[in-house]
């Protein structure tokens, strides 16, 4: 094991270059994968017609789907069909659309959670289906989502790293670059790979036991 | 103000409510009294169209509830509603329960329905605690600030679904006692409660229920001192003697 040569300057900014792509994969697929579970999971919990329904299958389907198998369809089997993206936002899409399905059920079950109460007492006072949403059954859903949320943020995360296989130059991948060039790296690469998974993703989870704490 | 007629509601082939006519007044207070199931819940939340009706016309200020093209939202501003349970927004202070509605279906400004929920906190005795979570508030208290919540809105009826059912017994007292202040002034209101001394001092009609029906209407003196329904007299005696 050679830990001097293999935390040399380069390697490190290299290493530093991949995991800067893995954060901002990440966060690219948190923010709208976010955005798009929580209209799929308002619009079935509205119970809009025909297209809750349509939804509900996808979202099934999507769920039960290796993450992998979706990475390898956007970027592989699009292209087929005349849809071709570069690696990189090819294992975005994939990310997103799989953790917006895996959301929107983390989102519709906290919006199920509340008291049917809550709907009558604001509808009764003259509020609107969407005002009572907004002002009444959101604020009191999310709190409650706040850890499954942040857990499934951290599997985002992690799960960026399936991207290596289309040979996007994330964190994984810039590593086994390095391990690539001299066995004596690889376990010292890999035991610094492991802790910039952790560092990010503990904090993460320390963020969302504060605001876990802070609700109750 | 409020007519019901021919009123009939089915849950799949159960029927809940069967042929109701009743007329309320402006004005009047109304308790609604019966057994467990009878459909008093629902007979109440026929009027604010929480549930809707199957067939039959039920008005309220000469609005049809159950028309499509009737606004909903703008009949409710004039119907206020008190739970069992309260349903106080847990995440918002007793203010912010208080303003919400005024605010966000009246239009007033945050000052203005401050200062109005202020007068009804006042009013149900509890303004010391505008800026506490309703969950550190007592039962009785909560359920004041639904009442206050109600009435912010300014509403001509008040409606009512067992407000004390869920309190401890030394709690019923203040409730009860904001209720009948209300009643006083002159407050149109439908209760369903099984008080009988709120009742017997500010109704002016009993509705006794059963499995679905309105099977007497009469005034609290003579209905308590002897109801005409033997199925009254038979629940009567029971909550008498529980
Ligand atoms: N959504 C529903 N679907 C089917 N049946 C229902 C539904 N809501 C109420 N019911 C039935 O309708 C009947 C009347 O209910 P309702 O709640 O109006 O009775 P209630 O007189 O208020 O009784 P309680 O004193 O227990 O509150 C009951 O038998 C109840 O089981
Ligand atoms: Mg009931």
């Amino acid at each position: 094991m050679d830990f001097a040569g293999a935390y040399s300057i380069d390697h490190l900014k290299f290493l530093l270059e991949g995991f800067g792509l893995t954060l901002y994969m990440a966060v690219i697929a948190i923010i709208c994968s976010f955005i798009i579970g929580a209209v799929i999971a308002i619009i079935r919990y509205a119970k809009v017609p025909v297209i809750s329904q349509i939804l509900a299958v996808i979202v099934e389907i999507i769920r039960n789907l290796p993450l992998l198998l979706l990475i390898f369809f956007t970027y592989l089997a699009l292209p087929d069909i005349g849809i071709k993206f570069n690696p990189i936002p090819a294992a975005i899409i994939a990310l997103t659309i799989f953790e917006a399905a895996m959301l929107s059920e983390i989102i519709r079950s906290g919006l199920n959670s509340i008291d049917k109460g809550q709907i009558e007492a604001a509808r009764s006072s003259g509020l609107n289906y969407i005002q009572t949403l907004w002002h009444i059954i959101l604020p009191q859903a999310l709190r409650r989502m706040v850890p499954p949320i942040v857990s499934q943020f951290i599997s985002l995360l992690k799960d960026t790293s399936l991207a290596v296989v289309v040979s996007v130059p994330e964190l994984l991948h810039s590593g086994q670059i390095i391990y690539g060039q001299k066995q004596a790296y690889l376990v010292p690469i890999l035991l610094l790979i492991v802790m910039m998974y952790f560092v990010v993703n503990y904090a993460l989870s320390i963020l969302s036991r504060r605001l876990e704490v802070k609700n109750t | 103000m409020i007519v019901f007629s021919q009123v009939n509601k089915f849950y799949g082939d159960f029927q809940v409510l069967k042929d109701i006519n009743l007329t309320i007044n402006k004005g009047e207070v109304v308790v609604v009294i019966g057994p467990s199931g009878s459909g008093k819940s629902t007979l109440l939340r026929c009027i604010n169209h929480l549930e809707s009706i199957s067939n039959g016309t039920l008005t309220v200020n000469e609005v049809s509830v159950s028309d499509k093209k009737t606004d909903i939202n703008k009949l409710r501003k004039e119907i206020g509603m008190v739970f069992q349970h309260f349903h106080l927004y847990p995440h918002k202070t007793v203010l912010q329960n208080i303003t919400l509605a005024p605010m966000k279906v009246l239009g007033q400004s945050d000052e203005e329905a401050k200062k109005i929920a202020m007068k009804y906190l006042e009013k149900v005795g509890i303004a010391e605690k505008a800026n506490a979570l309703p969950s550190q508030l007592s039962g009785g208290q909560q359920q004041r600030v639904a009442i206050a919540r109600g009435l912010a809105m300014n509403p001509e009826i008040m409606l009512f679904d067992e407000p004390t059912s869920a309190l401890d017994p030394e709690m019923i007292g203040e409730v009860l006692d904001v209720m009948k202040a209300l009643a006083h002034e002159g407050m149109t209101m439908v209760v369903v409660t099984h008080e009988m001394g709120f009742a017997r001092e500010v109704a002016d009609r009993i509705v006794f229920m059963d499995q679905g029906q309105i099977l007497e209407e009469a005034i609290p003196a003579e209905f308590y001192a002897e109801p005409k329904e033997e199925r009254a007299k038979l629940f009567l005696s029971r909550i008498l003697n529980h």
